[in-house]
């Protein structure tokens, strides 16, 4: 038996900690632990809740955006205040934006050289990597004079022996398995992301006003001026520019990414047998389509013990069940107490003890629902839609289902998405959905604005008795809730469950794991001191465990590790 | 050479000053501080965006993205007294005199370099200009140590950009700077003194010299 420390697990967005005791090749237990503490939320106490979501959107650098919304949400459930039509459009095209961008850096940046080996690809013949790319993709980026430019800089990046921070792979792992032509592909498209990551952000900048944190939300709304004829507001040239960005990122999702997921799953198809986890899944609609957010786009549902038969629609916001079934269990968490709460009782007081495996471990509480440990994240998004016949979610599942078996030559099956390479794969088809709908929703936009509509604000009006209100936003890592208490038009609470502390949830009062610590059980480790295969499993749920503080520090001693005790 | 290129203006240089921090960190917001402050002193071309972009991890690719030069303000942690200028080259980062501390948002600054390095699109010169922080733990405001420091790391980046040919110029009326986060009475942080007897730490790469 070996117990295997990895502190900081690299390559996420915060800082994480996974344990676990490996025996005969295998994971037998996990730990998941986030060592920075997350009370942010007590700096919105006392605050203006018309000025909240702009601290909010600080909780997090990488998910600025998602937090602005999901507070604006939950001041406007609290007020019941309804939002024009314009604003939702307006709000969902720059959540479509930023969920791609965050789901291209995800594969490319975040995960990709867990599969990808590039000390290989000096050995790839350039011809034939492009041949095997024109094969399955119409991608233009593919051509064999940009495969051998892209060889060329690796090469140069190997001879110069300075790999920076690609040194840090674990290159020539008997895992990592995939052909030099094929490693060449992916990095290329690597090199390319970063190129597209800058397109979905001028889509947000264009709209927000500015990116990172937008600067145009406002509860009640958005505050995008629109005049058709006048050069200083939204205008029929933003709507332009918006439809030539999409259209120049929408390929590299759909031709590229979407692609290359189906491709790492068709070479590591093992991978839909480990990483199941729990299978609980959640997710809420997001995309409204009307003023008062009766229809989505995106479904929402739940689905329990992994059987997409029981789905459980969840048609709006105002779902009561969610709102009875969320609850915050601190027993193994650094906080005052056991059992759970829910989170408009919500409290944050830190109790901090050494790291027991048996006791109080982690900084992140564990969300349940109705007791039960839930999965969120694309695949919770995609399985739900699947489920309840959506025909989005249907059209590009069944498309990188026949993908993979005709690479692959054996069918994947939806159920055995329930596994680490599925969550990849769903977080592409996710991605492919939300191009789909990006240019939906401009479309929404142009529209209505053209019917003459360019009304974008509701004024909020502030009782004197206390309300209660949860803002819900199918985030690019999943279901993501604002919970706020507003008494005498300030916060008296206010709770973030966010998606990562559904997934890297400890265990709770009964003992049952999270879906990191469940996913990893059982998950295969050759060797110890390189555990490639755990980071597979933990990458594949996008960590983020944000809202921590950045600062460089110069001592340049070595910070992350791998102990094996 | 002919005529036509000799006589032709210098393209301008694309140039970003990046304030790097979360703002509701205490000292850790010295980036936004210091763009928030350096944007209402002085005023550029518009070849130069002054942006706070908080704590963006790898996010941060786009904006270093094809830029002639970056100058990135950000607490850092030198092993010096809190309040210490420190100034950084591309160079320092990568040879660990300055390394990325990985207890935050771990893919940060020398990452997204490294990518775009690889990629040909890194800036073709990074300077960090870095303040040291007393505390940054939650709660908005800043100590008086960094308080005092960052009126000199404003200028400084100014002298960096004139230095290189770079349009910058200080207003003739100042603008209030925005401390949107900082509780209770705003001016009270916005009268910022300067200090005396601080220390410099300087960089050891040629092109930033040892001023």
């Amino acid at each position: 038996m070996a117990r295997i420390s990895i502190d900081p697990v690299t390559r996420i967005e915060g800082h994480l900690r996974i344990d676990v005791e490996v025996d005969g090749g295998s994971v037998q237990k996990a730990w998941a632990s986030c060592t920075m503490w997350r009370g942010i939320e007590t700096i919105l106490l006392g605050r203006d809740p018309r000025e909240g979501w702009a601290f909010a959107q600080r909780f997090c650098g990488v998910c600025t955006t998602v937090h602005a919304m999901a507070s604006v949400r939950a001041v406007e459930d609290a007020l019941q205040l309804e939002i024009p039509a314009n604003a939702q459009y307006i709000r969902n095209l720059i959540l479509l934006a930023h969920g791609l961008h965050d789901h291209i850096v995800h594969f490319y940046h975040l995960s990709a050289l867990d599969w990808v080996d590039i000390t290989t690809i000096p050995k790839a013949d350039p011809a034939r990597a492009a041949s095997i790319a024109d094969g399955v993709s119409s991608w233009p980026g593919n051509s064999h004079r940009e495969l051998a430019a892209v060889q060329n800089k690796v090469k140069g990046l190997i001879a110069s022996g300075q790999l920076g921070i690609f040194s840090h792979g674990y290159w020539g792992h008997p895992a990592m398995r995939l052909s030099p032509e094929m490693n060449l592909i992916l990095f290329a498209h690597y090199l390319q992301a970063l190129e597209f990551q800058r397109k979905s952000n001028q889509v947000v900048g264009i709209l927000g006003g500015k990116t990172p944190h937008i600067q145009n939300l406002a509860v009640g709304g958005v505050m995008n001026a629109i005049n058709l004829n006048s050069l200083a507001t939204f205008n029929m040239d933003r709507l332009g520019t918006l439809q030539s960005l999409l259209q120049d990122l929408i390929p590299f999702v759909q031709q590229a990414y979407f692609v290359d997921a189906c491709l790492l799953a068709a070479s590591y198809p093992e991978w839909f047998r480990y990483g199941r986890g729990v299978t609980n899944y959640l997710a809420v609609p997001d995309l409204p389509v009307d003023a008062k957010a009766t229809k989505f786009d995106l479904p929402g549902g739940v689905i329990m013990n992994g059987n997409l038969g029981s789905v459980r629609p969840i048609q709006d916001w105002h779902d009561q069940p969610i709102r009875a079934a969320v609850a915050e269990d601190v027993t193994h968490a650094w906080y005052m107490g056991e059992g759970s709460q829910q989170p408009w009782k919500g409290k944050t007081d830190p109790y901090y003890t050494d790291f027991r495996d048996d006791g109080k471990y982690t900084w992140v509480k564990a969300p349940r629902y109705d007791g039960h440990p839930m999965q969120v994240g694309p695949l919770a998004n995609v399985l739900v839609g699947y489920a309840a016949g959506h025909p989005l979610t249907r059209k590009w599942t069944d498309a990188a289902l026949d993908r993979i078996a005709s690479v692959h030559g054996s069918k994947v099956k939806p159920e055995d998405l329930q596994s680490t390479m599925g969550r990849y794969l769903a977080r592409a088809i996710r991605s492919a959905m939300l191009s789909d709908l990006a240019l939906q929703h401009l479309q929404l936009l142009s529209a209505n604005i053209l019917k003459g509509d360019d009304t974008t604000y509701n004024p909020p009006q502030f009782p004197q008795h206390e309300v209660e209100g949860v803002g819900m936003h199918e985030a690019p890592r999943g279901m993501l809730s604002h919970w706020v208490v507003i008494d005498k038009g300030a916060f008296s609470n206010y709770q973030a469950v966010v998606p990562t502390t559904w997934n890297a949830s400890p265990r709770d009062q009964k003992g049952a794991p999270g879906p990191y610590e469940s996913s990893l059980l059982a998950n295969p480790v050759a060797d110890p001191a390189k555990p490639l295969e755990v980071l597979r499993t933990v990458h594949s749920f996008d960590p983020c465990m944000a809202c921590a503080c950045h600062t460089l520090d110069a001592s340049g001693r070595e910070i992350a590790q791998v102990k094996v005790l | 050479m002919n005529t036509s290129q000799r006589n032709a203006l210098p393209t301008p240089k694309h140039v970003c000053v990046i304030g790097l921090g979360n703002v509701l960190l205490g000292d850790d917001g010295f980036g936004p501080l210091a763009v928030e402050m350096f944007r209402c002193k002085y005023e550029c071309g518009s070849n130069v965006e002054a942006l706070d972009l908080g704590t963006p991890g790898l996010d941060l690719a786009p904006y270093l993205y094809g830029k002639d030069l970056v100058v990135i303000a950000d607490a850092v942690h030198a092993g010096e007294k809190p309040g210490t200028l420190c100034i950084y080259c591309e160079a320092d980062l990568f040879s660990r005199r300055a390394q990325l501390r990985l207890t935050a948002h771990d893919p940060g600054v020398q990452e997204c370099i490294a990518q775009l390095r690889v990629a040909g699109h890194a800036p073709s010169e990074l300077i960090i200009v870095g303040v040291v922080p007393e505390s940054c733990a939650l709660g908005e405001g800043f100590s008086p140590a960094m308080l005092s420091t960052s009126p000199i790391a404003v200028d400084k980046i100014a002298r960096l950009l004139v230095e290189r040919a770079i349009d910058c110029r200080r207003r003739d009326a100042p603008v209030e700077p925005n401390l949107w986060w900082l509780p209770g009475d705003r001016s009270s942080h916005t009268e910022i003194r300067s200090a005396r007897g601080h220390v410099f730490q300087t960089s050891k790469c040629r092109q930033l010299g040892n001023r």
